[in-house]
């Protein structure tokens, strides 16, 4: 079986979709900052894939600048992630409820 | 169909045998007299007490957070130092030196902040 | 593989300096940060107004010389990935002022100078680089760049949301700001990359290209712009991605939620016009088709429409001003996405010419709360109550904002509101013109309750009625909007004309 771009797009969309459900899903932020790593690791399994099928390197200068920004998107959350568990004891957005109508 | 895959199967047989034949190699050769204290657990150190589930102190984690971006950093280092010898062949050397520069100063204006305000204290 | 390169020079520069001046800024904010200890931390704040207004100055001239020569179609900088055109020039003007005057109030308010509050310099080195951000939002003309811009405003308002770190409903408001604005950024890379893969191409005039070459399938086509209008409509919190927005700005300090409401809005709007409207429209009939092809202008109108609504008639039974001023921006990104319907040049320099209208107005009513705030430490409805008589000059100019805001003549609201119905009836939107004026109606009940707040209502007995005193800086800056948000609704058309220049001048 010949692996072609559509397998990649496929894969890619799998772990879109699962990234996706889990953020809805779950109620822990620290999980649902993981599922958002999984929806931009998705999103860079399509370009890379894109980016062979043009033969142009775009795409892949896109997955560096992807990787930076998320790892800085990942670090911003856990910061203040910490802050308030220091002041909650507890990192389940359910329980955040200070700013409800 | 799945011929491309062929070496990947035989690297998982040669691992697996490999393995299996050191484990059995040494069953068979080696000495067996168990006593109660070789069952237990082996432990490094004092025998594990308490939780496992500790809260970490909020230090590793900053330090942690700080090293994950610093270390990313380094991601677009990599394409700059395969771009550089063609930039250089092309009468850019200096260009490519000076970006280079000016993304260096910024990381390092970062972490003289960082270092100032005491986040790699650890207190 | 091959990987076009498109090697810049520094003589780019020439075209960028009021963003590097910013970024330079920046860095010397911060670090004299550090070098000067004290309670008031004031190099911060001069080293930020001193580089704000350096890079307004650039700017200003920049735009002056690109009208003079006639040339100002844009010159792409930084290996085409940045265009400096008419429209970048407009919005370079209105995010630097913007930032100027909420830099100058922020330095007497309590939320973000108070004792208590540490880090001070942060809160300005942050708005300076928000700055700049939001302006590469404005020129950026390439796929990566538009994604890293826009990724770069939503890092720092994560930030700066955070800023009152001690306060749990500010913590609370970050936490909220980066969950949802990371999700939403990933479905928009997700449309961007199947973009990038239907067409090849991560320029605008690129994708523009294969668009047109007619090998995209419509229903994939839709299913992108979908995907890249859901990130972006957060970005300017249009309904369904709006529900950040009310926590946000109700608990980021004041000052951060006024340049909020109005810089990353506006840089949004900013991205979306030269994003859809130099790949799908810019004048020729093909593209016209293509947006044709997937309905936009319903799609976009419903978005209009729900937009509007939804902010206006959650705003009628707010209590707090600050959380009714949020639901009353969402209400406004309803009727800003009315330019928006028909991609036309007259839509377009309609929304430039509100946007500009709205910073004003929008700015003078979130510091007359943070002056407000200083000294009654509250932001309630029943709190406001005679608070016009105790303060009768900022009262009178909250009027003259929430009459604006409103879009009552003769204020500069009703002018900008005028413009965006136009552009709709012109093209015979009836029902969206309609839609709009009956939320216009709506919107002045909840204005008028806070002028009822404090001018009208009788305070109850006891209430401290003494004379509040504001700072004299308080006073200069939210004249330097009022003044402004009367004059433009008498003398509009210089500046409508500035509009108009800056869509008939922006470069592909």
């Amino acid at each position: 079986m010949e692996i072609t771009l559509t397998h990649y797009l496929l894969l890619a969309a799998a772990i879109f979709v699962t990234g996706m459900v889990g953020f809805i899903v779950r109620r822990n932020a620290i999980v649902m900052l993981m599922c958002v790593e999984l929806m931009l690791s998705s999103v860079n399994i399509v370009f890379a894939a894109f980016s062979r099928f043009h033969l142009d390197g775009g795409g892949h200068v896109f997955v560096l600048m992807n990787f930076a920004v998320a790892a800085a998107e990942a670090a911003i959350g856990l910061a203040i992630l910490v802050e308030i568990f220091r002041r909650r004891r507890t990192v389940n957005v359910d329980d955040l409820k200070t700013l409800m109508e | 169909m799945f011929e491309q895959f062929i070496p990947v199967l035989l690297v998982l047989l040669v691992a697996a045998a490999f393995a299996g034949l050191f484990l059995g190699l040494s069953s068979w050769l080696g000495p067996s007299r168990p006593s109660a204290l070789k069952n237990s657990i082996y432990e490094c150190g004092v025998p594990a007490r308490g939780s496992t589930q500790i809260r970490f102190f909020v230090r590793f984690f900053l330090v942690a957070l700080f090293f994950l971006l610093f270390d990313l950093e380094a991601v677009f280092l990599y394409p700059w130092v395969i771009l550089y010898k063609g930039m250089l062949a092309a009468g850019h050397g200096m260009f490519a030196l000076g970006e280079m520069g000016a993304f260096v100063a910024v990381l390092l204006v970062g972490f003289i902040y960082i270092w100032k305000k005491g986040g790699l204290e650890w207190q | 593989m091959e990987l076009n390169l498109n090697i810049p020079s520094w003589s780019d520069l020439r075209f960028w300096l009021p963003e590097a001046i910013l970024c330079i800024t920046f860095l010397v904010a911060l670090l004299g940060d550090l070098v000067v200890r004290g309670r008031r931390t004031w190099v911060p704040f001069a080293v930020s107004v001193a580089g704000l207004i350096t890079a307004g100055a650039y700017a200003v001239a920049a735009m002056n010389h690109g009208l003079d020569a006639g040339q100002f179609q844009g010159h792409t900088i930084m290996g085409s990935l940045m265009i400096v055109d008419g429209m970048a020039g407009f919005f370079r003007l209105l995010f630097i002022f913007a930032s100027l005057v909420t830099v100058l109030f922020a330095w007497t308010s309590e939320e973000i100078m108070g004792k208590r509050r540490e880090n001070k310099g942060e809160f300005y080195a942050l708005t300076v680089l928000l700055t700049a951000a939001m302006m590469v939002m404005a020129e950026a003309r390439d796929l990566l760049m538009l994604f890293l811009s826009m990724e770069a405003v939503g890092l720092i308002s994560y930030v700066m949301a955070g800023y009152m770190r001690t306060s749990l409903r500010s913590s609370e408001a970050s936490l909220k700001y980066v969950l949802f604005g990371a999700v939403s950024s990933a479905i928009m890379l997700y449309g961007m990359s199947l973009l990038y893969g239907m067409t090849g191409a991560m320029e605008f005039d690129g994708i523009r290209n294969a668009l047109i070459s007619g090998t995209v399938d419509p229903f994939a086509l839709l299913v992108v712009v979908v995907l890249i209008l859901a990130g972006m409509s957060y970005k300017i919190a249009a309904v369904p991605f709006h529900y950040w927005c009310p926590d946000v700005y109700e608990g980021a300090p004041t000052p951060v939620s006024a340049i909020f409401s109005v810089g990353p809005k506006a840089a949004g709007f900013a991205l979306m016009i030269r994003f859809f409207y130099t790949t799908f429209a810019a004048g020729t009939d093909a593209g016209t088709q293509l947006v044709q092809d997937i309905n936009w202008p319903l799609l976009v109108a419903v978005m209009s429409v729900a937009t509007m609504t939804y902010g206006n008639l959650v705003a009628l039974r707010q209590t707090n001003v600050k959380r009714m001023l949020a639901y009353s921006s969402i209400a406004h990104v309803g009727y800003l996405l009315m330019g928006f319907v028909l991609l036309s040049s007259a839509g377009l320099a309609s929304i430039l010419f509100y946007l500009l209208v709205y910073t004003l107005m929008n700015l003078g009513a979130f510091f007359y709360v943070v002056a407000i705030n200083n000294h009654l430490k509250s932001e309630e409805l029943s709190d406001y109550v005679g608070i016009g008589f105790r303060a009768p000059w900022a009262g009178a100019m909250m009027v003259i904002f929430l009459a604006s805001l409103t879009g009552v003549p003769p204020f500069a609201g009703f002018v900008g509101k005028f413009y965006l119905f136009t552009a709709v009836l012109d093209k015979q939107w009836f029902w969206l013109a309609i839609v709009a004026a009956l939320n216009s109606v709506v919107s002045l009940y909840y204005y008028f309750k806070v002028v009822r707040a404090m001018f009208l209502s009788t305070p109850a007995e006891g209430t401290d009625m003494s004379p509040l005193k504001l700072h004299w800086l308080q006073y200069v800056v939210l004249a330097m909007l009022a003044i402004p948000t009367l004059a433009l609704g008498l003398f509009f058309e210089e500046f409508k004309g500035l509009a108009d220049m800056a869509i008939g001048m922006m470069g592909g």
